[in-house]
């Protein structure tokens, strides 16, 4: 039979089989691998984030090493320096910079490893059930094998996809929360096979598992969450498999008390790890500029020493042969050979230039940079006692250029917590959102759980003096409107609810006194103010996003017919009844709501006569049962029943940010960061959660849909431009404010093709902001690829759940919220914060001084390298073209190392040109590092010419001044070298702003380590020890009697710093003139602009996050969750069980039996065609 | 509400991680900028000036004697096939030459910073080491071995010393007066008595030290039989010796060959007609190299060098006018502004 199913089905692509219970199946299939070789099929549960093993570790960390281009070049300087006829530098000059800078970046790598390793042993070892001969074991997850049957318990994480066979619950459902995979809270259900169901669940199901021996054949691992097809072949049959009887790895199973499932992919086969996307290594705009810089510069030292070597030639050829005591030396070489030695010699010479010490330091830097954001006490959180982390440590000065900032919205942007804060009853308003007054007192409500955000006496009392009927009213409509589910624990009322809106709108109906008791298929039990009242369902109109409105028709214990609607303000107002009461004060309200971001909903109810509903459902049958435009009748029914309405009121929830993230946005908005939403959630959530987080202003103006495909669709870009201009026009402000919103699949769309992506990228330029919602992870890296592609600018992802991942890897900069959905985004982001609002400290403050620092820092470094290398080209002249060098050997190995590091690490570390309260207060600084002002060619250009007018003074001053003396060879060296020293020095006194004690002492410590050293170095002591390496013995005490050495490194330092003090004096006489101007005018505009508030073009259009409901189940009746209904009027305490699974059970189970028993039902009927 | 030891996380609140230690903070302004220019400016040009007038006070006399032109007096010398040849340069001094005259001899387009000859000398052995006098180090090469006996000193510095010598004579009433050149002390102290050290003396024979080795090829005479006048100035420590071993920075450069400071001359060399005779060793023609004294007398600041003043003249100057357009662009962005505020 499987067999037969293995034909059919392998044309298909469903090649992956997997066979329950059979582990000598699998087993010897297992992908291995070595280096990097793989074989095998089926992968292990085991996650390998880590990268070396003791084996692998030395080569691999070599290889990783001499990619850069610097530290290959170095590593050929020490061969060179080890071949004597070329060694213009002794070998240790090179070599001991090279090795420490290999030891201390491999150890780095080498931690970073390890902590890889370590937080992957502890997914690894986390613990599951795996069905085994003894029944049920204990195991870990490292040991799930393709073709286990797995148990997982509530609350688990689920450890590998898993098709459902079974669960505790009725009809095998279970429910699992996604918020790793997808970032929805809301809970999902998940369904066994019918077949599996049945047979599994007639008996002890772990005794009926052991035998079980179905197989799976499905398709290949892919990472695509939604999709899944399969069959599963048991017992010779055939059932097809769908995605909702997969369980994800990563989800995590709630309100179900234990499910059994098949592992059909594990480890890296699963979907979410193949959703992750690879470890990429990322590289620094600014690093990948230095790398370019350094090729250059090696290209240029090659030609130079190219030019040198013709020289040497010529000189060889030309004059030395005249010359005994060189043609002597020179022996029988050819002048060509001499020049070709001289050329390495000259590489060797001239290597300094590019600078070995400049990665170790450029990298301690980092590091400092990311240990100064783990300090920064304005980024540490009390509530989970979390420090901000830099986890990458070399993306520091990106920080500080984030053109894009691309963020998740649940769990980043907002709380993930919907609260009830305001609401219109019949006209006025309740609540209040602005000032923070004290909490109701509720203890007359024996129900209540706290947790309510609504601080309105006047409501409460009127509710318990029953004096306005439509209060009581509108908290009936929310008490039985809805798709809730409840639960008791602790003699409470928990509910579960599809979406966080309804959660909180039962939640707060219970607060104030109408408390939703339970539920069953056809009845609603709720306690009005301590009075237990049953309702009747009659019909549950479920919510969809194109209806966007919910109803239920109700038969009150009074034998009322009543119609509770809630829905989007703009469909229930069109629904009102004329004669309706109250509303223009409901738009008012509606206006007030919507200003203040808050989610609204309308309630409201219609009286029908017994007359009416008897028609209606005899309709409802007569379509439910018709085979032709069945859809479209039904929706003419609803909208038949769903009208004159009496409008009750408006409910108004806020979703709650995150604190600070409105400031945090509109201070990066004015850094001039884009800031794009990516959304696994609806586009009402998204768009208003925009508006409410201040990425866009009241009066913004959406661009999507149609409109967005016609803008980026038009022919030419000339015409999209104008026409863009156009459709702006239409706006009542003409400031020109829009924002895209787009859905995910809709954007897959659109941006096909290169072209259109590019238009698509350019149109959101000149917009304020772009929503994408509906996207999945995959998409959300997409989107970022797109943004990285398509402009120029730094992209920056941020997220909390394991949906951002791949959009937080893929980003140049991945920032990761601890949250509290897991720790897969903080795993895999570079930087780490515990609030969303630290981000605005983190770029601005932190990303900003990076930039400016690293910027300092690098060209600074270039120039002190470059000026110091340069003068051997000048000296060459005159020594014919010997590669002699102009100083001692010593001081060209410490002279980067020693001299000159310690000031310019300072530089590094403190530098602030703005503190950071301006930095926050003028978040416009910002933008400077966006446009890379700071290093980009040109001002490395003029670094470069600098540095070479800088080598120029420095070596012919000197030969200028000295040329009429005695001056030997050292006496001259040791002059250079002081200028040297000093001039750089100088410049970095010129670069330093930011004056602290320890800038002072590295600059002094730099110049006393300078002549200490040439001292020692210079001493008897160490010559008569080895006189071969210490030369220069006593040049220096000569150097430094002679007056006309110090004038000469006087004069030779003020004039090689001289471009810079003028150009530095100019900028100051300069911009001290244009300041004046900017504090006069300027500044407050700008401000006043920022603040000036539009005027709302918006109206409340905000409904329900809520996909379809489970109102499917509900009326089923095969939801597990429904409690026994108190019976009596007055509920008893001890009524109410603490627990009462059991009894749920034996009740849904009855209901379940009961439903099946009406077959034919209408109200069957009407739910299941609704949600589909 | 929470108790200390849960933030175990939290960062300590000190300026240095917190970024907010005290710093001093230069602020820049044209107020600033401007003043300090033009001081700079003024203290250039007060050293350019003083420096100036003191080198314009010191007196250089230089006299050519490579004998490329056929009128010159050592054109005879210059072949270089002629040995031992003597040539004499006169010269009249109009006043006083005011002492210590400094008597330098120069050469130019000679490489002494060349790199191969710079390492081409053996460190040990100089330093009086005799293990290395058997075997001198390869840095010699191609001085190192001669006839298969080991080069003392070794290397091409050595080999190339400079051996021309010089007498000076005043001519009183037609008769000749030589002028000695005191050429003690001519070396730097530290080559004198640390950097170079003659061997010991083998059974109290200093030439016993140097048995088994030979002179180099160019030399006429063995290093410690140098100066037969005085036996301490001979070997590594003979002055010359020490003055050509520190190599020149430059292809023109000049050495110092003595002092005129004893007896008569004390005072400096008086008004007169002077005969230099030069005994004519050192070929320089094959490379067009030419040879020269150098008469000069000091000052605090060394010989005649007025590159030096000019050079802090022009900075100095430079300064002051950076000063003045600074003033003039400050003045043409300042001023406007305030008449609009």
């Amino acid at each position: 039979m499987a067999k037969r199913g293995t034909s059919s089905s392998k044309g298909t692509g469903i090649t992956w089989e997997v066979r329950a219970n059979c582990r000598y199946f699998h087993k010897p299939q297992g992908r291995k691998s070595f280096l990097c070789f793989r074989w095998g099929r089926y992968a292990d549960n085991l996650i390998r984030s880590y990268k070396y093993t003791a084996l692998t570790f030395l080569p691999l960390t070599l290889y990783e090493q001499f990619q850069r281009a610097a530290n290959f070049f170095f590593l050929l300087i020490v061969i060179m320096q080890c071949v004597s006829v070329i060694a213009t530098l002794p070998w240790y000059i090179t070599m001991l910079p090279l090795l420490t800078v290999l030891t201390v970046r491999g150890a780095k790598d080498l931690l970073t490893d390890l902590g890889r390793r370590r937080s992957d042993a502890k997914i690894n070892r986390r613990p599951c059930d795996i069905l085994t001969t003894q029944g049920f074991t204990t195991a870990q997850w490292k040991d799930v094998c393709v073709g286990d049957v797995l148990r997982i318990h509530k609350n688990e994480v689920i450890p590998a996809d898993l098709l459902l066979l079974c669960s505790t619950e009725p009809h095998s459902l279970c429910y699992v929360e996604t918020a790793d995979i997808d970032g929805e809270t809301n809970l999902k259900f998940r369904q066994a096979l019918n077949i599996t169901h049945a047979e599994l669940t007639s008996g002890r199901t772990e005794e009926l598992l052991l035998p079980f021996d179905g197989v799976v054949w499905c398709e290949e691992p892919n990472g695509q969450l939604y999709s899944f097809r399969g069959e599963l072949h048991w017992r010779g049959q055939c059932h097809l498999l769908d995605p909702d009887h997969i369980l994800l790895r990563g989800t995590v199973l709630r309100n179900t008390d234990t499910v059994y499932g098949l592992a059909i992919y594990t480890g890296s086969d699963s979907k979410i790890l193949r959703n992750c996307g690879s470890l990429k290594v990322k590289k620094t705009r600014v690093e990948r500029f230095l790398n370019k810089v350094v090729v250059t510069i090696v290209l240029s030292l090659l030609t130079v020493a190219l030019l040198l070597a013709v020289g040497c030639g010529l000189f060889e050829h030309l004059i030395s042969p005249n010359i005994e005591v060189l043609s002597a030396i020179r022996g029988n070489a050819t002048a060509a050979y001499r020049g070709f030695l001289t050329f390495w010699g000259y590489i060797i010479l001239l290597s300094p230039a590019m600078p070995i010490s400049l990665y170790i330091t450029f990298e301690l830097v980092h590091v400092v940079h990311c240990l100064l954001i783990g300090w920064d006490i304005e980024m540490y959180w009390e509530e989970n006692d979390r420090p901000a982390q830099a986890r990458t440590t070399s993306l520091n000065e990106e920080l500080g250029q984030v053109g894009h900032l691309l963020s998740d919205k649940t769990g980043t942007l907002t709380q993930n917590r919907l609260l009830f804060r305001q609401c219109c009853i019949a006209g006025q308003i309740y609540g209040d959102i602005t000032t923070k007054s004290k909490l109701l007192d509720l203890s007359w409500n024996r129900f209540s759980c706290g947790g309510l955000c609504f601080s309105d006496q006047r409501l409460v009392e009127r509710l318990r003096e029953r004096s306005c009927s439509e209060s009581r009213e509108f908290f009936t409509a929310l008490a039985l409107c809805h798709t809730v589910m409840s639960e008791w624990k602790d003699g409470l009322p928990r509910y579960q609810a599809a979406s966080p809106d309804e959660e909180a709108l039962v939640c707060a109906a219970r607060e104030l006194g109408w408390v939703f008791l339970s539920r069953t298929r056809d009845s609603l039990t709720v306690s009005e103010l301590g009075f237990t009242r049953h309702y009747h369902l009659l019909a549950l109109l479920d919510f969809s996003s194109k209806r966007r409105r919910m109803s239920v028709l109700v038969r009150t214990p009074e034998g009322e017919l009543k119609l509770y609607c809630k829905g989007a303000d703009i469909v229930i107002l069109e629904r009102l009844r004329k004669d309706s009461p109250h509303q223009e004060s409901t738009e008012q309200a509606l206006e007030v709501f919507a200003q203040n971001c808050l989610r609204t909903l309308c309630v409201a109810v219609r009286r029908v006569s017994e007359a009416q509903w008897t028609e209606w459902s005899h309709t409802l049958s007569e379509a439910a049962t018709a085979t032709v435009h069945r859809e479209t009748m039904l929706e003419e029914l609803h909208e038949h029943m769903e009208k004159e309405l009496m409008m009750l009121g408006v409910t108004a929830i806020e979703d709650r940010l995150q604190e600070g993230v409105p400031e945090t946005i509109s201070s990066l908005r004015r850094a001039g960061v884009k800031v794009w939403v990516l959304t696994g959630d609806k586009t009402e959530t998204a768009v208003n959660v925009g508006y409410a987080c201040k990425l866009m202003d009241p009066d913004t103006r959406l661009l999507q849909g149609e409109e967005l495909r016609q803008l980026l669709q038009s022919p030419t870009a000339d015409v999209y431009f104008h026409k863009d201009k156009e459709s702006l026009i239409w706006n009542t402000d003409k400031s020109g404010k829009a924002a895209i919103v787009v859905g995910g699949f809709e954007l897959a769309e659109l941006i096909k093709t290169p072209e259109m992506g590019a238009r698509f990228v350019s149109l959101s330029n000149q917009c304020q902001s772009v929503l994408c919602c509906r996207v999945t992870p995959g998409q959300k890296a997409e989107v970022v690829e797109l943004v990285k592609k398509y402009s120029s600018s730094i992209t920056m992802a941020i997220g909390d759940g394991a949906n951002d991942v791949n959009m937080i890897k893929t980003a140049h900069i991945g920032v990761g919220l601890c949250g509290v959905e897991g720790g897969q985004a903080v795993q895999n982001a570079d930087f780490a914060l515990a609030q969303f609002s630290f981000l605005r400290r983190l770029l601005l403050v932190h990303g900003r001084w990076s930039y400016r620092r690293i910027c300092s820092f690098l060209r600074y470094f270039l120039y002190k390298t470059s000026c110091f290398a340069l003068v051997h080209i000048w000296f060459s002249l005159y020594n014919g073209f010997s590669a002699q060098p102009m100083y001692e050997s010593w001081f060209i190995a410490l002279y980067t190392t020693t001299y000159t590091s310690l000031p310019v690490q300072c530089l590094g570390f403190f530098e602030q040109d703005m503190s950071a309260e301006s930095s926050l207060r003028w978040p416009e600084a910002y933008s400077a590092g966006q446009r890379n002002e700071f290093l980009n060619p040109l001002i490395l250009l003029s670094t470069l010419l600098y540095s070479i007018y800088t080598s120029i003074i420095l070596f012919f001053l000197p030969v200028g001044v000295l040329q009429y003396t005695d001056v030997d060879y050292q006496t001259l060296a040791v002059t250079v070298e002081m200028s040297a020293i000093f001039s750089v020095t100088i410049e970095m006194i010129l670069e330093t702003k930011f004056w602290t004690k320890y800038n002072f002492a590295t600059v002094l410590l730099s110049q006393v380590l300078f002549f200490l050293s040439t001292l020692i170095l210079h001493s008897p002591r160490l010559f008569t020890a080895f006189p071969h390496d210490y030369v220069f013995f006593g040049a220096s005490l000569n150097a430094f009697a002679n007056p006309v050495v110090w004038l000469v490194v006087f004069l030779t330092t003020c004039t090689a710093v001289l471009p810079s003090i003028t150009v530095r004096a100019l900028n100051v006489v300069l911009t001290n003139a244009n300041k004046h101007k900017i504090h006069s005018s300027e500044e407050p505009v700008m401000l006043q602009s920022w603040f000036r508030r539009g005027v709302p073009q918006r109206r409340s259009s905000y409904a329900m996050s809520q996909g379809k409901g489970f109102g499917k189940l509900m009326t089923l009746g095969t939801g597990p969750l429904s409690t026994v209904p108190p019976l009596d009027g007055k509920l008893a305490k001890d009524t109410v069980r603490a627990d009462s699974p059991q009894i749920a059970q034996a009740e849904a189970a009855n209901g379940v039996k009961s439903n099946e028993n009406k077959s034919g039902n209408v109200q069957h009927g009407i739910t299941l065609n609704r949600t589909e | 509400m929470k108790s200390e030891g849960e933030f175990v996380n939290q960062p300590d609140n000190t300026a240095f991680t917190q970024q907010r230690l005290p710093a001093w903070q230069p602020m820049l302004s044209a107020g600033i900028v401007i003043p300090l220019f033009t001081l700079i400016g003024l203290a250039f040009i007060g050293i350019g000036v003083a420096l100036f007038i003191t080198s314009q006070n010191i007196k250089v006399q230089e006299l050519d004697y490579t004998g490329t032109a056929t009128s010159s007096p050592c054109f005879q010398c210059s072949g270089l096939s002629i040995q031992n040849c003597t040539c004499e340069r006169n010269f009249s001094l109009s006043e006083l030459f005011e002492g210590p005259v400094f008597f330098y001899y120069g050469l130019s387009n000679y490489y002494q910073n060349y790199r191969q000859y710079g390492v081409s000398k053996d460190d040990y052995q100089l330093s009086g080491d005799t293990t290395y006098f058997l075997k001198p180090q390869s840095y010699c090469s191609p001085y190192q071995y001669s006839n298969n006996k080991p080069i003392v000193p070794c290397g091409s510095i050595a080999n190339s010393m400079f051996n021309d010598t010089f007498r000076l004579y005043l001519l009183v009433n037609g008769s000749r007066k030589q002028v000695p050149f005191d050429g003690k002390g001519i070396a730097w102290w530290t080559d004198y008595n640390i950097k170079y050290r003659n061997p010991s003396p083998v059974n109290g024979s200093f030439a016993a030290a140097f048995d088994g080795t030979t002179k180099p090829v160019n030399w006429q005479k063995s290093a410690y039989e140098l100066d037969p006048t005085d036996q301490a100035n001979n070997g590594f420590l003979n002055q010359d010796f020490l003055v050509w071993m520190r190599r020149a920075a430059l292809p023109n450069f000049r050495k110092l060959y003595g002092r005129i400071t004893g007896g008569d001359y004390s005072q400096g060399l008086p008004a007169g007609n002077y005969t230099l005779q030069i005994s004519y060793n050192y070929p320089v023609l094959s490379f067009g190299g030419t040879k020269k004294v150098v008469f000069s007398n000091v000052s605090w600041m060394g010989g005649k060098n007025q590159f030096l003043g000019i050079a802090y003249l022009v900075i100095g100057s430079l300064c002051v006018v950076m000063a003045i357009v600074m003033l003039i662009v400050y003045a043409k962005y300042k001023f406007p502004d305030n008449d609009d505020a």
